[in-house]
């Protein structure tokens, strides 16, 4: 009886000693040996795609606050459409961190400020209602005439009213060159610290955030690798709803909302989307270096549905470029392109959610779950 | 026949000592207290009974409602008291019945949070209601001391020895299947995310692993009740309960609680001598010689027999009902729960439901997260009878919002234990016009 009870004793300290060095280990590298080595994987995230994006960004917003300066003083269509360029790049450039929605970037709520797309939980089936990518045009207005607002404000006013969805209205929307005002430019100046203020956190986090980033190799939710693949997956529903199959009329009967398409003021939502899908397939792929989810896939043998994830990439990219710009008009004018998009994007959906998100493990809740 | 019927008469009336019911009185009921207070500080009392807009129901069960308001905190807070009522022995058999029915009510809210550890908890409180397991070193006895009993019939201990070694047994029985035994599936999915682990993470690539873990288990869940039942194996068997469920704790920490709810309840096992030893360790326990106090009787032996009878078969039954129906189990998990199937498969889906206005022709694409958790829409995109739940709420949804005759019509694709997705079910049926029914769903395509 003594002996057994000193072999349990035995057992629980071994186990009670796994667990713990278990703890310590997400500083250590990933063993690569006889496998794949996903500190490589993760450490190349975050150094060639994650923070080199996030230091693009804060220069885009730096290029973008002279433009805007310009086109402050002196508002005509020329300055505007010199604006224009400088807005394009920096939205575009935001589409290229739009899937690292995790770590100090899900802290700073990057995505609700900047670039809010209204989240997938709501109903998109009636005119007025903020959804998708809507712009508060009332509470925009109340905001330039009265001076006071609280741009930290967690309300979907607050968030349709900043960011990429106010900057596009109030650049390019109606009366963006007659209505110019100090009390205008005042708020633009506003939004645009605010886009700074929130992506200059970001990318200082990230300095502090990549050795826990990269010292993280679990799959569970909320580790690194889960993350980017809800991400993916996450990512390609908002293509599939709020930024091409809902304002096709895909939840609504028909009904199209074309002034709910991402940027609609200036016209490049197309733009926009397949940029995404572009910087996607780059996540996915480690922009080819080897080191990437794509190379994971292939080292855990399962190179066909590699195959076939990147064949769909390809796809949906370039039925996303045959849709013409801006998408407020093709969705009328060229529904069946548009409707050919969305198939494909719900196809490649279909390989992140099921296939890929099977064949790595990861989870997507964090509730107890015995196996399904 | 006759030397059987002989055996049983004589267990009938076999006593043993008390104590390997006092002491697993007191460990299942602190394991519990923990159990409750960790779900509710996890803050899923609100997420995952009070938030969701919808909730998926068993079969006959679609009455079942959660509690509104503060409700369901209420109903936590009583849980919480009622295992500390079952730990400590006070009003017992009202505290073992009120929890069994509290805990399996809220276990029948929402179909999409089970657990066969929360059927086996279940099982086990409905078992404790019958048990005299407060009749030593309880309150109740404390408050009146004639109740005192030092022996009880022999089955009260081995009906949960019984109900362990069901839960082992059947699910060594679901291993042996081409998947788990020759493919090494799921395991050879999952070992490769368990790479950061110390020690062992290098070899989690090496498909050997995956082999070895998957045929230890195996054996592992087959053979463990019958070497625990032996007392000259049971010391070397507990330790492997040990070691193996420790195990499972660290590579699948997703899994709850389940490893400490076998760990703890495997002590059962355990001979009344240990278990005495053990409960002499704690304070104001008095160990008396068998036979001086008189022994628990039950008030309708032969009935009681019966049902004890009644129950054995039913829980050797219901873990192969599966065999009533046709087709792949783990595809359309027809007589899948309740019976002991854990950590057996990967699956996932992507579903994608539209709604058919009959009258307009009218196409919806739905918007699943608009009605359903990520939890629900995770398990609900694998598993048929939730798809058809879903199906006939949407289509009252739809018909609450002025649509005449929705048809509900769904195009999922279901990924099973490393091989590619597949169409699931028949996108050409509506699915509002399916009834929910325990019969085989023919809209389910076949596995082949």
């Amino acid at each position: 009886m003594k002996q057994f009870f000193s072999a349990i004793w035995g057992i629980a300290l071994m186990a009670f000693a796994i667990s713990s060095c278990n703890k310590e280990s997400g500083k250590q590298p990933d063993n690569p040996a006889g496998g794949f080595d996903k500190t490589a994987m993760l450490s190349y995230y975050a150094d060639n795609l994650i923070i080199p994006g996030y230091q693009g960004m804060q220069q885009k917003i730096a290029a973008l606050k002279t433009a805007s300066d310009a086109f402050i003083a002196a508002p005509s269509a020329s300055s505007q459409f010199a604006l224009k360029t400088a807005y394009t790049e920096t939205h575009l450039q935001y589409e290229r961190i739009a899937a690292f929605q995790f770590g100090p970037a899900e802290t700073s709520l990057l995505d609700l400020f900047l670039n809010f797309s209204g989240g997938l939980d709501y109903k998109f089936s009636t005119d007025g209602e903020l959804t998708g990518f809507s712009v508060d045009t009332t509470t925009i207005a109340n905001n330039i005439s009265s001076g006071s607002y609280d741009l930290t404000a967690m309300t979907r006013s607050s968030f349709y009213a900043q960011g990429f969805p106010a900057l596009n209205y109030l650049y390019f929307g109606e009366g963006a060159v007659s209505k110019m005002d100090s009390k205008r430019a005042a708020y633009i100046n506003a939004l645009l610290a605010r886009m700074k203020t929130l992506t200059d956190k970001v990318a200082s986090d990230w300095t502090g955030y990549r050795s826990t980033f990269i010292g993280n190799t679990q799959t569970n939710v909320g580790s690194p690798i889960g993350n980017m693949v809800n991400q993916l997956a996450y990512q390609l529903d908002l293509l599939k709803g709020p930024r091409i199959g809902w304002p096709l009329g895909k939840q609504s009967g028909g009904k199209i909302f074309d002034t709910k398409v991402e940027a609609y003021y200036a016209g490049i939502s197309v733009a926009l989307a397949t940029e995404n899908v572009r910087s996607l397939k780059k996540l996915y792929t480690a922009s080819g270096s080897g080191k990437g989810l794509s190379d994971y896939l292939v080292a855990l043998n399962q190179s066909a549905l590699n195959q076939d994830v990147l064949t769909q990439f390809d796809v949906v990219v370039a039925a996303l470029q045959a849709i013409p710009d801006p998408l407020s008009v093709s969705l009328n004018t060229e529904t069946v392109k548009v409707d050919n998009a969305y198939k494909e994007i719900q196809k490649l959906l279909t390989l992140l959610k099921t296939d890929v998100a099977s064949a790595t493990a990861v989870q997507i809740t964090f509730m107890d779950n015995d196996g399904d | 026949m006759g030397g059987l019927t002989n055996a049983l008469k004589a267990y009938r009336y076999k006593t043993v000592s008390i104590a390997p019911l006092v002491s697993f009185r007191i460990a299942f009921g602190m394991l519990m207290m923990l159990s409750i207070l960790r779900f509710w500080w996890r803050g899923w009392v609100s997420t995952v009974y009070i938030l969701p807009k919808f909730h998926f129901t068993y079969y006959g069960f679609g009455w079942i409602r959660p509690l509104e308001g503060q409700g369901m905190h209420m109903l936590f807070a009583l849980l919480v008291l009622l295992t500390i009522c079952i730990t400590i022995g006070l009003w017992y058999r009202v505290a073992a019945t009120l929890f069994f029915i509290c805990f399996t009510y809220v276990e029948l809210i929402d179909v999409t949070t089970y657990l066969n550890h929360y059927y086996f908890i279940s099982l086990v409180a409905f078992i404790l209601i019958w048990l005299p397991a407060n009749r030593k070193y309880s309150v109740d006895v404390r408050i009146n001391p004639a109740k005192s009993r030092e022996t009880v019939p022999a089955w009260t201990v081995d009906i949960i020895r019984f109900q362990m070694g069901i839960v082992y047994f059947f699910a060594g029985l679901a291993k042996l299947n081409s998947d788990w035994l020759f493919d090494a599936q799921p395991l050879r999915t999952w070992l490769p995310g368990k790479t950061h682990l110390p020690i062992v993470g290098s070899l989690m690539y090496q498909s050997w692993v995956a082999y070895l873990f998957s045929w230890f288990g195996a054996v592992y869940d087959l053979f463990i009740p019958f070497f625990l039942l032996k007392s000259r194996t049971r010391p070397v068997a507990y330790c492997f309960v040990l070691v193996f469920h420790i195990a499972t704790a660290i590579f699948f920490p997703g899994i709850g609680l389940f490893p400490y709810v076998m760990i703890v309840c495997s002590t059962i096992f355990f001979s009344a001598y240990a278990h005495e030893r053990i409960l002499c360790l704690l304070p104001f326990y008095k160990s008396y010689p068998l036979g001086s106090k008189p022994v628990y009787h039950y008030t309708f032996p032969s009935l009681t027999a019966c049902l004890v009878m009644v129950y054995v078969v039913l829980q050797l039954v219901i873990p192969m009902r599966y065999l009533c129906y046709p087709g792949h189990l783990f595809w359309h998990e027809e007589g899948y729960r309740f019976s002991w199937r854990v950590m057996l498969m990967e699956k996932s889906g992507a579903t994608f439901f539209t709604v058919r206005d009959k009258e307009s022709g009218t196409r919806i694409d739905v918007n699943n997260a608009a009605f359903l958790t990520p939890l629900q829409e995770k398990m609900m995109s694998t598993q048929p009878d939730l798809i058809l739940q879903y199906a006939h709420y949407l289509a009252d949804e739809y018909c609450r919002t002025g649509m005449k005759q929705p048809e509900v019509y769904a195009e999922i694709y279901v990924a099973l234990n490393g091989r590619r997705s597949r169409l699931f079910v028949d996108s050409t049926v509506n699915l509002a016009a399916q009834s929910n029914s325990l019969r085989h769903y023919r809209w389910v395509l076949p596995y082949e």
